[in-house]
């Protein structure tokens, strides 16, 4: 008797293993250090473990490290929110070389970055709207630890905005204007200095991007820089780090792309399709990211909570049959 | 089945009521930061400025006067050719692949973390030394400045001062502290109880016997505190560089994330070739302090 329901209970671990394997097996997804790729990395796993049987696992990640990893190693397997304008050699030979896949836009506006200013400064000065009214009006910036200097709040280091921010820095003669570009050194410490100054009302003029909950969240202005956007310009000189003669362009959108390694593409062709539909618009993203910022969720929760609420979003990504299975997993959550 | 026993699931907190605690706790600490995080800066103005005075002046000094001053220095407090020039090997070194302004800064930021620590914790170990009470109250407290991951205090400190020099400086010397707190402490409390009881047999008052028994003789292991709490605020220059305080550990970050090994490698070894400075010439100078006080008891 006992023995008959142990025997039992292998063969159906067994067999529920099998079946595993063959529909999809183990998936591993990059969970990004920032909330928007968190989430999507955590509906990813929700979605692909209760849909198509996966058997899904995060694995922390950044932009460097993480493409790499998947173009030299093969692991993780999908990447949900890659800013491929950093790695953009090393996708391109990926994709060249047959071991990675570009799956599809996760962001379908694309990313947008900028210098923003608080639109509470802009009110007050029209002016500031602009990039010669920032110059012009250099002394409204004061650097807290030095106020005879302005201060620009830059991208946090090794970010490739760091190259991208710098070489624009170089190209608008801020300095000359009497800025100095400060390295926040990491997000949190970019974020916390925007909400600092945001909620004493006080200036603050950096570089910031969207979608985020910050921006959700602060009434920004970003700043025009009269120039327009030369996008050949920004590709060829301004996002390298070798750039001789940095000329003014306002940031084009930044792609945004769901990337998997060849591998899980060749075999897992229906869970590779359902990562080419995913995709959400900026103002969705942002409106999940104010909503987990409000209530303080991590990805997980974020995830669930966007299941439940938003099935007229996700639907469109999965087939009826693939629907009913998450429906299912989210009755019993 | 029951839906969820407490036998096999732990009978938690609802997620509605946690979010309540974690949403009131943050807003409170928003208002906060909003009422009082100006007159809190204000109060650590002359620490700043102290601070951006002393990196301008070791920066904008030429750079041989820096170098004879710290070999100078060295010499003072060593009396030791062999290591001044070592000193001036490491520091000529670290100029001619292109990091003395960045040295500079983390030197100027390190010695000032050192100072604040020993001026803070040399008073505080001496109570812990004289209080039971005292030292049952703070050494938990030492525990959780030392485990703390740094983050978990620095984002809230972030939102209070801003980045910057100030919030690294109390990052570092949270983390910093404990060593000569403890080594204090424990210094003064293995004095030996005979020779305090010749000093009060003598007539000497209990400050008379602070400062003429017990610290003296309690100094190499407060120099050993002393010491660590240079390296660990050496070891914390990295993180300190997360909320934006220049020096050595911006390119480290940078080589980080972009997997610059070189770069990283250099950097490191700077940020080594610093502390090993600070270790020996600590330790020397106090080997030699020491063997001066030896002298005169003889004598």
């Amino acid at each position: 008797m006992y023995k008959k329901s142990i025997i039992a209970s292998l063969m159906a671990l067994a067999a529920t293993s099998s079946f595993a394997a063959t529909s999809c097996g183990k998936v591993e997804i990059a969970d990004m250090n920032w909330n928007s790729a968190s989430l999507m990395a955590n509906i990813d796993k929700f979605i692909l473990t209760n849909g198509y049987g996966c058997d899904a696992e995060l694995i922390p990640g950044d932009t460097m490290p993480t493409s790499t990893s998947m173009a030299e190693k093969g692991q993780p397997d999908i990447a949900p929110e890659l800013w491929t304008n950093a790695v953009e050699a090393l996708i391109n030979r990926g994709v060249e070389d047959g071991t990675l896949s570009v799956a599809g836009k996760s962001l379908s506006d694309g990313g947008e970055e900028g210098f923003w200013v608080p639109k509470y400064m802009v009110d007050e000065n029209p002016e500031l709207a602009t990039i010669s009214g920032i110059k012009k009006y250099a002394k409204d910036f004061p650097s807290s630890e030095d106020p005879s200097v302005s201060a620009f709040y830059g991208c946090p280091a090794g970010w490739a905005c760091q190259i991208t921010g710098g070489n624009l820095f170089k190209a608008m003669n801020l300095e000359e204007a009497g800025f100095e570009l400060i390295d926040p050194g990491s997000s949190a410490g970019l974020s916390g200095s925007l909400s600092r100054a945001y909620e004493r009302e006080e200036s603050w003029f950096g570089y910031y991007w969207a979608p985020t909950a910050i921006l959700g969240k602060y009434d920004m202005v970003k700043v025009d820089f009269e120039s327009g956007v030369d996008a050949e310009h920004y590709k060829g000189c301004i996002s390298e780090e070798s750039c001789m003669d940095p000329q003014v362009t306002m940031f084009p959108p930044s792609p945004v792309y769901t990337v998997t390694t060849a591998n899980f593409k060749k075999s897992n062709p229906e869970a590779y399709q359902y990562t080419t539909q995913r995709s959400l618009t900026n103002d969705q993203m942002n409106m999940l990211l104010a909503w987990m910022e409000d209530n303080q969720a991590d990805g997980q929760y974020a995830a669930e909570n966007f299941m439940f609420t938003y099935p007229e979003i996700w639907s469109k990504w999965v087939n009826k049959d693939v629907k009913a299975k998450i429906d299912n997993a989210l009755d019993s959550l | 089945m029951i839906d969820s026993s407490w036998l096999t699931e732990f009978p938690d907190m609802s997620r509605r009521e946690l979010l309540a605690i974690r949403q009131s706790l943050d807003s409170a600490y928003r208002t906060f930061s909003r009422d009082y995080g100006e007159s809190i800066e204000n109060f650590f103005d002359p620490l700043l400025y102290f601070l951006v005075w002393f990196e301008n002046l070791l920066i904008e000094t030429p750079w041989w006067l820096v170098l004879a001053a710290i070999v100078g220095l060295v010499y003072a407090a060593t009396r030791s050719w062999k290591l001044c020039s070592g000193v001036l090997a490491a520091f000529l070194a670290i100029g001619y692949f292109g990091m003395w302004e960045d040295t500079m800064r983390t030197l100027s930021i390190i010695t000032v973390c050192t100072i604040l620590s020993i001026c803070i914790g040399i008073p505080i170990g001496i109570l812990m030394a004289r209080s039971d009470r005292a030292k049952s109250i703070i050494t938990p407290m030492l525990d959780i400045m030392q485990t703390m991951p740094a983050f978990v205090y620095l984002i809230p400190v972030v939102m209070l001062l801003g980045i910057g020099r100030i919030p690294g400086v109390i990052a570092v010397v949270i983390y910093a502290i404990p060593p000569v707190i403890r080594l204090t402490n424990l210094g003064i409390r293995l004095v030996n109880q005979e020779t305090l009881e010749a000093a009060t047999a003598y007539g000497a008052t209990p400050t008379q016997r602070l400062f003429g028994v017990q610290i003296p003789l309690a100094m190499p292991t407060i120099m050993a505190g002393i010491n660590q709490t240079i390296m660990m605020a050496l070891a914390m220059v990295v993180v300190a560089s997360m909320i934006g305080v220049k020096g050595l550990g911006q390119p480290v970050l940078k080589s980080i994330t972009n997997q610059y090994f070189t770069l990283g490698l250099l950097n490191g070894l700077a940020i080594v070739a610093l502390a090993i400075i600070f270790d020996r010439v600590s330790q020397s100078y106090a080997k030699r302090a020491q063997k001066h006080l030896e002298g005169t008891e003889n004598g």
